[in-house]
Formats: C-alpha cells, sequence, structure tokens
C-alpha cells in the first residue's frame, strides 16, 4: 500500500509538471523572426501603427545581421502585431527585444495598454528598456543610421545598460516602469531618445528623462537634471561631475566611484519635512590649472565647492518639479509611508498638494579619494 | 561465433508451430520443454560414452577403448614402444597432435623407457609406479583410474601412458602450445606505470597476478565451466580481506552456469552479472595485472578465465569506470584532475545534444542574444529539423567509431578522410546539417571515448535522452536524466551499492571517487568492498616532513 501511493504520488507529480513547463513547442530557430527592437507610433487608419525591428540573418560561410523594419497598423497593439503575418508570413518572436521606443503622441495620450499588453503577453519579456522619442514619430529612431552595431536596438540596449557610468539618463525596464505605474502618488520616468543631427551621419541619441504622471507623459528634463535626479533617487554607480565654477582658476573633473542616498523623513512642528544626504566617492581624473593634487587644502576647498554645488544641484531640480510638474518622482511619498505611516494617513489623500509645498534640507558629503595615476598638473614646457 | 545452443532447437519450433497455428503460450510452453529436455539428453549422452567405461588389463583393449572414444579425431597420436631388455615393459603413450610439446614425449618418456636397461633395480611386481618414480622424466606426472579424467587431461596437451597389464594410467605434464607474448593492452594505454597485459594463457596470466602480490593469502580457485569448451576459470582472491559471502555468491553464480561454450570472459560476465536488463556494467574487468591486483588488494574478488586476456573483477561500482591506473601512478594532485575531467565529461557525454537541443528548439529565451543570432544563421537554409540532424549525426559518429575499431589498419586513413570531410565539412557546406550540430556531435563523441568502459551505457542513455528532450524540451531532459538516475540508484553488484561512494564526502568514502587522495591519506579500503578487514594503512605519523 505504501509502495502504490508513493508511485502514485510520484505518477502526479510526472504528470502535473508537464503542464507547468509553460511555452514548450517545438519551434526551429528559422522558422521565426527575432524582433530585436518595438516603436509604437499613431496610426494613419488605425489607431496603432507598430514598427518592429527585426534582425535580418543571411546564412552560410559569411553569416551577416542587418536590421529590417516592418510596420504594421491595427486597433489594439496585439491586433497590429498579429496583422504583421499577413505582410511578412513568419511569426514574431518577441523574447530576444531589448527596446520599446514610444512615440511623444502616444506616450502623452496614456501608454498604460501598451504596458498592460508588454507584461500581460506570454512570449515577451520585462527586461526590456523603455524609451520615449522625442522625434517626431518613434519609427524615426529606427530609420536613423547606427554607429557600432548593425542592429539600432542593440545599440540602444548598449547605450542605456552603459549609462551606469554615465548617468545621463536613467535605467529602466518595463517591470520597472510599470511597478511605478501603479504606485499611487508617485511619478514613472523614462529616458528619451532623440536624433542626434550634428553628426556625419544622424544617429540615435539618449539623453534625459521623461516624466509621467498618470501613465500620461507630462515633461522632459535634459540629462545634468536627469544626473541630479539619478542622485535622489540613489542611482548613481558612476559618472562624471565638473567644477566649471567661472570665476575658479582650475576646471577639475572627477569620476564618481560611489554614490549613496538616504532619504530621511522628519516631522518638523506640523510640517513633514525631507533630509536628503548624499555621501559620494570621487576621484580626480582630469585636471586644468596649476596645484599639487596632494595638496589636503586644495582637496578639501575643492570638495567644499562640489559639495554645495550639488546641494543647489539638487534643490533647483526639486523646485523645478514641484512647480512645473507636480508630480513625485522622486519617491518621497514612499519613504514617508514606511517610514512614518501615521503621517502618511494624513496626507495621503491631498499628496499632490503636499508635495508642491515639501520642504527638503540637502546635505552633501564628498570625498575625493584620489587623483588617479598622476598627483601632479602636466606642467607643459619645463 | 558459436552459438548459444540453448536457442538452437527454438527456431524449428516456431515456424513448425505457426504452419499449427499454436498460441503464443504454446510456443513458449513448449520451448521451455524441449530445450530442458534436450540439456539432459545431451548430458547422459556425454556420461554413457565416458563412464561406464573402465581400464583393463590388456594394453591393445585400452589402445581401443581411447581410439573408439575419439574416434575421427585423427590428431590422436598413438605410439607405442617396448624396452629392449624388460619385455614385460610394453608401453603406450597417446597425445594430440599440436598440444605437446614433442621434446618433452621424445626425450622424457620414450627415450628413458627404450634406451635404459630396465631389468636393473626395477621391481617389476610394481612396474608403472616404478617407471613413475625412476624412469620417466617430467615434473607433473598422476596415476589416474578415471577414463572422463584422462580424456580432459590429454585434450588439454597432457600425454596418457599406459602399460600392458595396469588398470591404471599415467597422465604426463606434456602441455605445450604457442601463445601470444606478454605486450601493452592495446584498450588500457597508460604513460606510466606497468605496461605488460594479460595473454590468452590462463596460467601466463595467474602468474602475472602472482608476481604483483607475494602472499600466502592469494587464494587462486579453479572451476571448468563450459560442457564442452571445459574452459578452466579461475576465481582470485585474498582470504581476509575478501567479504565471505560476496565469495559464496560468485561461486554460487558460476556453479550455475550450464551452457556449452565459453569463449571469452565477456560470457561470464553476462552470466553472473546482476541487473541483467541494464545497459550499466555491473562487473568490472581489465587487461593489466597491476590493476586487477589493486582490485583484489581492496577486497574485490578477480575471475581469470583461459582464453580471454579480460580479467574480471567483483563487486564493481560505477566510481570505477572512471578509474585508471595512471591516476595512482602519477602526482595526485593531477590525478585528481585527470579524475575530475573524466567524471565530468561522463555526465556531459550524455547531456550536451540533449540540452543543446532543447534549449535550441524549445528554450530560445534561455540563449544570449548573439547566440541566438549566430545559430539562427547558421540554421538558415537547412533543410533538416535540429532534433533529427542530431539523431543522424550522433549515429554516423557511431558508425564512424564502429568501423574504426572493426577496420584493417590500412584503409584506416580512408575511412577517416571520408568521416571527417563529411561529418565536418561537406554536410555543412550542403547545408545538411547546422554547424553547431556538427561541434556539438564532435564534442560529445570526444567527452564519451573518455570514459571507455562506460560507453556502451552513455551511448544509450544519451539517445534516450536526446528522444525525451526532442518530445519534451528541457522538461524531458529532466525527466530523462532522472529516469536514467533512479535505474542506477537501484542497481547493486554483489550486494554492494552501484553507486557507493559518489554521493558522499565524509570519512574516507569519497576518498578514491572524484578525485584521488594522496597515497598517505586513503588508509582505508572501500567500505562493504573491503568491510572485513577496513584498514589498509596505519596513519603515517611522520607524513608531512
Amino acid at each position: 500500500m505504501k509502495r502504490v501511493k508513493i508511485v502514485l504520488s510520484a505518477l502526479l507529480i510526472i504528470f502535473n509538471s508537464v503542464f507547468a513547463t509553460g511555452c514548450w513547442n517545438y519551434r526551429e530557430v528559422d522558422q521565426f523572426t527575432i524582433v530585436a527592437g518595438v516603436a509604437v507610433d499613431k496610426g494613419e487608419h488605425s489607431k496603432y501603427r507598430i514598427t518592429v525591428e527585426v534582425a535580418q540573418i543571411t546564412g552560410g560561410r559569411e553569416a551577416k545581421t542587418n536590421s529590417k523594419l516592418i510596420s504594421m497598423e491595427g486597433d489594439t497593439i496585439f491586433d497590429a502585431v498579429r496583422n504583421e503575418i499577413s505582410l511578412a508570413g513568419k511569426r514574431l518572436y518577441w523574447s530576444h527585444a531589448k527596446v520599446l521606443i514610444i512615440s511623444k503622441e502616444i506616450a502623452s495620450e496614456g501608454i498604460a495598454n501598451i504596458i498592460d499588453w508588454y507584461n500581460r503577453d506570454a512570449e515577451t519579456r520585462g527586461d526590456v528598456h523603455i524609451l520615449v522619442s522625442m522625434e517626431e514619430t518613434a519609427r524615426q529612431i529606427f530609420e536613423a543610421s547606427s554607429q557600432i552595431e548593425d542592429i539600432k536596438s542593440f545599440e540602444l540596449d548598449n547605450i542605456i545598460k552603459n549609462q551606469v557610468s554615465l548617468s545621463k539618463t536613467p535605467i529602466i525596464e518595463i517591470w520597472d516602469f510599470s511597478n511605478l505605474l501603479s504606485r499611487k502618488n508617485l511619478g514613472a520616468i523614462t529616458p528619451t531618445v532623440s536624433i542626434y543631427k550634428k553628426n556625419i551621419v544622424d544617429c540615435p541619441l539618449v539623453y534625459g528623462t521623461a516624466i509621467f504622471k498618470n501613465g500620461k507623459m507630462i515633461g522632459t528634463i535634459d540629462g545634468e537634471e536627469t544626473k541630479s535626479l539619478l542622485f535622489v533617487l540613489n542611482q548613481i554607480k558612476g559618472g562624471v561631475l565638473i567644477n566649471d565654477e567661472k570665476q575658479d582658476e582650475m576646471l577639475v573633473t572627477l569620476e564618481i566611484f560611489k554614490s549613496k542616498t538616504k532619504i530621511v523623513p522628519v516631522v518638523n512642528g506640523d510640517n513633514v519635512e525631507i533630509n536628503i544626504t548624499i555621501k559620494t566617492i570621487t576621484g580626480i581624473d582630469e585636471f586644468n590649472g596649476n596645484g599639487n593634487c596632494l595638496d589636503e587644502e586644495l582637496i578639501r576647498r575643492l570638495e567644499q565647492k562640489l559639495e554645495i554645488a550639488l546641494k543647489n544641484r539638487i534643490i533647483k531640480l526639486v523646485k523645478k518639479i514641484q512647480s512645473d510638474y507636480e508630480v513625485d518622482i522622486f519617491g518621497f511619498g514612499a519613504k514617508i509611508h514606511e517610514d512614518m505611516p501615521k503621517e502618511w494617513s494624513k496626507l495621503e489623500d491631498s499628496w499632490e498638494e503636499e508635495f508642491k509645498d515639501l520642504k527638503i534640507n540637502v546635505n552633501t558629503k564628498f570625498n575625493i579619494k584620489n587623483s588617479a595615476t598622476l598627483s601632479k598638473t602636466l606642467n607643459i614646457g619645463e | 561465433m558459436a552459438n548459444n545452443p540453448v536457442k538452437l532447437p527454438v527456431a524449428p519450433m516456431i515456424i513448425y508451430s505457426k504452419n499449427a497455428d499454436i498460441n503464443l503460450g504454446d510456443i513458449m510452453f513448449n520451448k521451455n520443454q524441449k530445450t530442458k529436455q534436450e540439456k539432459t539428453n545431451s548430458n547422459k549422452e556425454k556420461n554413457e560414452k565416458t563412464s561406464n567405461e573402465v581400464l583393463k588389463k590388456s594394453l591393445e583393449y585400452n589402445i581401443n577403448l581411447f581410439s573408439e572414444i575419439f574416434a575421427n579425431d585423427e590428431t590422436l597420436i598413438i605410439r607405442r614402444f617396448q624396452n629392449k631388455v624388460l619385455k614385460s615393459a610394453k608401453c603406450c603413450v597417446l597425445y594430440f597432435d599440436g598440444m605437446v610439446k614433442t621434446e618433452i614425449i621424445n626425450e622424457n618418456i620414450i627415450k628413458p623407457i627404450l634406451s635404459n636397461d630396465l631389468s636393473m633395480n626395477i621391481l617389476e611386481e610394481n612396474l608403472l609406479e616404478e617407471l613413475q618414480y625412476k624412469v620417466i622424466v617430467s615434473n607433473d606426472v598422476k596415476t589416474e583410474i578415471n577414463i572422463s579424467r584422462m580424456n580432459d587431461a590429454a585434450i588439454y596437451g597432457d600425454t596418457i601412458f599406459l602399460l600392458e597389464g595396469y588398470e591404471k594410467a599415467l597422465i604426463i605434464n606434456t602441455k605445450g602450445w604457442q601463445t601470444r607474448t606478454i605486450t601493452e593492452p592495446e584498450s588500457e594505454k597508460i604513460i606510466r606505470g606497468p605496461r605488460e597485459g594479460f595473454t590468452e594463457s590462463i596460467m601466463m596470466n595467474i602468474s602475472m597476478v602472482r608476481r604483483k602480490i607475494k602472499s600466502t593469502d592469494l587464494k587462486f580457485k579453479f572451476k571448468d565451466i563450459g560442457v564442452r569448451t571445459r574452459t578452466k576459470t579461475c576465481i582470485c582472491y585474498i582470504e581476509g580481506i575478501v567479504a565471505p559471502n560476496i565469495l559464496t555468491e560468485l561461486e554460487r553464480r558460476l556453479d550455475e552456469i550450464n551452457i556449452d561454450g565459453i569463449l571469452d570472459s565477456g560470457y561470464i560476465q553476462e552470466l553472473i552479472r546482476d541487473a541483467p536488463f541494464s545497459p550499466f556494467e555491473t562487473v568490472g574487468y581489465s587487461e593489466k595485472p597491476d590493476v586487477i591486483a589493486s582490485k583484489i588488494l581492496e577486497g574485490r574478488i578477480a575471475i581469470i578465465v583461459d582464453g580471454s586476456p579480460v580479467a574480471l573483477t567483483v563487486p564493481f561500482i560505477l566510481a570505477e569506470a572512471s578509474q585508471s591506473s595512471e591516476d595512482y601512478y602519477n602526482n595526485y594532485i593531477f590525478g585528481s584532475f585527470n579524475r575530475l575531467l573524466r567524471t565530468i565529461s561522463a555526465y556531459f557525454a550524455i547531456s550536451i545534444p540533449a540540452v543543446y537541443l532543447s534549449i535550441v528548439t524549445y528554450h530560445q529565451e534561455m540563449l544570449p542574444t548573439p547566440l541566438l543570432l549566430s545559430i539562427s544563421a547558421s540554421r538558415q537554409g537547412v533543410p533538416l529539423p535540429t532534433a533529427l540532424s542530431m539523431f543522424i549525426m550522433l549515429l554516423i559518429f557511431d558508425a564512424l567509431r564502429e568501423a574504426g575499431t572493426r577496420m584493417p589498419t590500412a584503409i584506416g586513413q580512408a575511412v577517416n578522410i571520408v568521416g571527417t570531410l563529411v561529418l565536418g565539412q561537406a554536410a555543412v557546406e550542403a547545408k545538411l546539417v547546422s554547424a553547431p550540430v556538427v561541434i556539438v556531435t564532435a564534442l560529445t563523441g570526444i567527452l564519451t571515448l573518455m570514459n571507455i568502459s562506460l560507453i556502451g551505457a552513455s551511448i544509450l542513455s544519451r539517445f534516450f535522452l536526446l528522444l525525451a528532450a526532442s518530445v519534451l524540451g528541457i522538461y524531458g531532459f529532466f525527466l530523462g536524466s532522472f529516469l536514467i538516475i533512479l535505474h542506477v540508484l537501484s542497481i547493486r553488484s554483489f550486494g554492494v551499492p552501484y553507486l557507493l561512494n559518489i554521493s558522499k564526502v565524509k570519512n574516507h568514502n569519497g576518498q578514491d571517487t572524484w578525485i584521488r587522495a594522496p597515497w598517505w591519506s586513503m588508509t582505508l579500503r572501500p567500505k562493504i568492498i573491503g568491510a572485513k578487514n577496513l584498514v589498509r594503512q596505519a596513519a603515517p605519523k611522520n607524513r608531512r616532513r
């Protein structure tokens, strides 16, 4: 009897797990079209026009990959995606898509349904990067030339991934974004992409941040402001800071090694205030002027200047967001909710109003760790 | 090769019963009955022919008797001779041509009797014994009255010596036939370590083992197996280390063998093994006396079979399959590295094609994008599905391997060139298969050949997993792997768990499985196998000098 039980339960597990394997159709890799990226525009005849950049693979001894654009229209996103079959025949394969570009127009009208489809569909993946096109259409981004990769979507993917050492645009994957959208009283952000026309060839440029409120885009901030935003969000992993005050005798560029931001809400009388403490470890990487980098006096002076500059930048950004966009993209509300739930219950319903007048105190601490491989400035002609 | 006699009567039976329209149950029943009858018949026939006869006093009668027994066997030589002085010394030697050393018969038997004056110092009353003690020059002479034993001895190269007036005969050891010299075994090449290998002669093989272990506890027990071949088989073990119950079990299984012929140790290997339907071997084998000696020293029992250069060892556990004698002769770190490489490659050899197939055809999400693109590029324009091309390529590889083992060396090169070109280049260029499939096939082939003693099991389990993966993807692969693991877990070899020492590293369990521990730390013999006397060496105190 015991043996029968064991055998039966083993069979139960084995046969049940057949149904738990998800999609498991046998399909050959050459039978589907690999989507590298997708752009969503307003359609001319229908509601949406979807443009997919697909990898066009030529086999044989000199295998080559190129990209090709396929556009199709439909009243919903999925309708448009499936309409592709009547254009190209092969099913689209979404698991390796890297970017989702949304046109300005669609973004300001609301993108909840796009995000819903992308999260709901079984083949699409949550780790795709979401971008807002600053050009007229999103398709234009794919039509521009690429610099290194053959496929523009992969290049955009690299651009966003390597922002860790630039910090001029946030790194947002679609599951991040839908998390942000689903939170009450919280704004969402995505990187913005435009076409850089000052180069010899026009190529995509990812720079700055689009700000969403209730699933609709309401504005953008530029790359330097994005850096300040990332400082507040504690998402700085690298990047460059310039001590560029005009009256200063030296121009110093620093590389950020590590930065840690702490946001602490405090009650001051009747109001809740936000204390932001930022500790940043940097190193001198470019030094223009006279001076010895080992001089402690100089280092301390430099640190102080940087602290004040960063503090001013952050206050400026928060003021701008508070007055222009009136949306909490910093997550202050969530922090108050976590740390002092009682206070939050009072603020929750009128948070939009409260956020506008929220007082913040910024405290910055810089530490210049080293001056890379040189200690002194290079004196030309000596 | 010789047909199995048990099966012989089956074929006509089936044809007959088909005509008579008998159902399957009847066929099975009849088959069993018939074979049983046949077996008893053949035994009876043999007994009748030999055991009822006895020697009589007349020399001529006895010679006639042997001529009748060996009628139509013209290799039997009968040589009569008589001493010139002592007329009563009428003798005869019987032997088989080609099995004996003629010089021994000439110089040591016939010549002393012919040319000596036997009337001197010889008691005529007991002439046979006198001849045995005083005249015949031989190291091994026995008196024998049993005719069937005389026959056996003569067949095996001894000489029967008959004397007028005696009902018994002398059996004189005159064995002498050509054997292969000791060479390095082709199947177990090594760089460092003893190079001698077993030959087809059992006594030579036994002497090689004896030379390695000079202990009075080393025991050799002989058995004749095979109703017709009467193949000499030797069980070899060390008393005091061997587990007595394993020994009795082995002897019981050997005694149960009732087959007409044993032409190689492989017959015995299959007849005494556990898990008879499994592709995993449960009896170990080696062609090298040093390997056999090391197994005997760990408490295993060796079976040396006459006519086979391959000796068997029991019990056998899976860990032994990836052990090489060289591991023990090299530096233990290098030995462990090689051992680890071999054990891991055994797992990869059966799983790589299945994993590749399931990821490429079911779970493309798991591939990195650049890899997906390059695999996709290689698949462009290839008509065969990946699963089918994988099966075909693996079969072609196995065909090449089989052809390579079987073919004469002279045409080896031709097969190699055709094989490489057809497999590697032409197939890809003609777009019959994709390049990654060829790479996976080649890798699998190399990894399979790393554990040569597991080759049968790994080829079968590889195809099993590939089949499972082609139907159910990575889930099928895991399901198949579990089934294989469960099967292997269920195997016992002479009561010893087949996966002994594979999963545990505690104490001394894992010292000789995934790695080869240094000799100074291998103070214990493997558990269960050497359970009677576990301590191999006293733990040395001054090993870190």
